[in-house]
């Protein structure tokens, strides 16, 4: 299979094996520069879940500097372009005691791997020796420092919340999406109101009221991309709205039946001109609903903009 | 006579067994800046903790702050602030230093600070912070040089318009002995 997979030519599959495993030796040949190693691992606790947010510091045996890193929500951390030689380690989380690692060496071959179970219960309270302190400069030890438990803070307000982050990251998109896209609705919307002087009135043209629907029709369109993704951007429960995207939603309430109502009263319109009537009933509220409309969009638009 | 030598063997040595002291953070404010060509905004917190612990004359000091409590008047940009700062994840700002005690009887202090934010630890030197004594109580403030790129943030935009890279943190708290 694998022979089919590389051809039938001889020494075909050899060479795609060699080039197979060059590409799995990349990243790691990457990683170790010339006297740099790489220290990665994975901090669970004790039923073997990862610990997320805790940090891990590794301080040089030979020169006394130290490095910091954050395990990520699955627990591991990395750090790259690390000198190479021995280093001691020190773990810290909230809510877990402080563990100590005398001696992890980076020797630059390979990625060091180093994983590590942490134990939940009151932090360390073994002192550590003058060496330690003179090497860590101001950095807090491990005896003394404080830890999170001990400002009173609870491991649920210590601890990451990945789905809420997802829902944020999700919002975030398509507020980013409804921005840009109201940017983008901003120029037809001008050069319809621009038209509409044109358009009107009894000395007009057909092409000009053409040119008026046609850039009337694409700013609905665009606007309707930039509602729905205002609409559809995920709330965020517990918020309260406040500040100057509380009037920007309620100029939403003005601009959204604005923008239903001025192209329905605008066919109404145009028909009625199209027939060489003068524009009367209903459609003549076209020119002062689009009017309103269009200034609740630039409002709507300002007010997230610029601070007043 | 044992009585008495036992009473003087105390009173030397009292003072060496509870050399260790305590400070608590009794009251903060901390106010980040952003700027923006259209926008100048801050956020502020008052719900920062804080202890110092003290041991051989040196006192290590940690505060943490929940990046959810940062108010700038704008629900809409608090909320993008947690999720560009990835808040939800890490839900803490935690600033680590150790000073010498002696520190509390001065008028300036230069901090080497450690800071947790955004799953991103930075180290700041020599940070200047103004004390006042009031009482038995000690008033802290100064700012943190901070940007954006210490933490990895990726800076977010305004009309296409990225905010600065700045984003100093005025400090603002008062410490009391515990």
């Amino acid at each position: 299979m694998l022979r089919n997979r590389f051809g039938n030519r001889p020494g075909a599959l050899p060479c795609g094996l060699a080039i197979w495993l060059l590409l799995q030796l990349v990243p790691s040949l990457m990683a170790q520069t010339a006297g740099m190693g790489v220290l990665t691992g994975k901090v669970v606790d004790s039923s073997g879940n990862p610990v997320a947010n805790a940090t891990v510091t590794v301080t040089s045996v030979d020169n006394g500097q130290a490095r910091s890193a954050t395990t990520g929500m699955d627990g591991s951390y990395r750090f790259d372009d690390l000198p190479l030689g021995n280093y001691r380690m020190k773990l810290e989380a909230a809510g877990f005691q402080t563990l100590e690692i005398p001696s992890a060496t980076v020797d630059g071959t390979k990625p060091s791997v180093v994983d590590q179970k942490l134990q939940a219960s009151a932090p360390t309270t073994i002192k550590p020796t003058v060496a330690q302190q003179d090497n860590l400069p101001n950095a807090p030890s491990s005896s003394t420092a404080p830890s999170l438990s001990d400002l009173g803070l609870t491991p649920e307000q210590t601890q990451g919340n990945p789905r809420e982050q997802a829902l944020l990251d999700k919002r975030t998109h398509m507020l980013k999406i409804h921005q840009r896209m109201g940017l983008i609705t901003t120029i037809p919307l001008i050069a319809t109101v621009v038209t509409s002087l044109n358009a009107g009135g009894k000395n007009t043209s057909t092409a000009s009221r053409d040119l008026h629907t046609a850039l009337g029709g694409l700013t609905g369109d665009l606007y309707c991309i930039t509602a729905y993704y205002a609409i559809r951007a995920p709330r965020v429960p517990g918020t309260e709205t406040r500040g100057p995207i509380r009037f920007h939603k309620i100029m939403a309430w003005i601009h959204g039946p604005g923008m239903i109502a001025t192209p329905i009263l605008g066919i109404m319109a145009f028909d009625q001109k199209n027939k060489g009537e003068k524009v009367h009933g209903i459609a003549q509220a076209h020119g002062p609903v689009a009017i309103v409309t269009a200034g609740a969009f630039g409002a709507a638009l300002l007010s997230v903009s610029v601070k007043f | 006579m044992k009585k008495k030598i036992l009473i003087a063997f105390l009173l030397v040595t009292l003072p060496t067994f509870a050399a260790d002291s305590q400070w608590v953070l009794k009251q903060s404010t901390l106010t980040y800046h952003v700027s923006h060509p259209l926008h100048e905004s801050e956020g502020v917190s008052h719900a920062a903790r804080g202890k110092g612990v003290c041991h051989d004359g040196q006192c290590d000091f940690l505060i943490a702050v929940a990046v959810k409590s940062f108010d700038s008047g704008d629900s809409n940009r608090d909320l993008h602030t947690i999720q560009v700062t990835r808040g939800a994840e890490f839900p803490l700002v935690t600033v680590r230093t150790r000073l010498p005690e002696s520190a509390a009887g001065a008028q300036t202090i230069d901090a080497d600070l450690q800071i947790q934010f955004a799953g991103q630890t930075a180290h700041y030197k020599q940070v200047l912070f103004k004390l006042e004594k009031q009482g038995d109580e000690i008033h802290i403030t100064g700012t943190i040089p901070a940007t954006l790129s210490d933490f990895k943030i990726e800076p977010p935009s305004l009309l296409t318009i990225p905010v600065k890279n700045e984003i100093p943190v005025r400090v603002d708290m008062t410490w009391r002995p515990q």
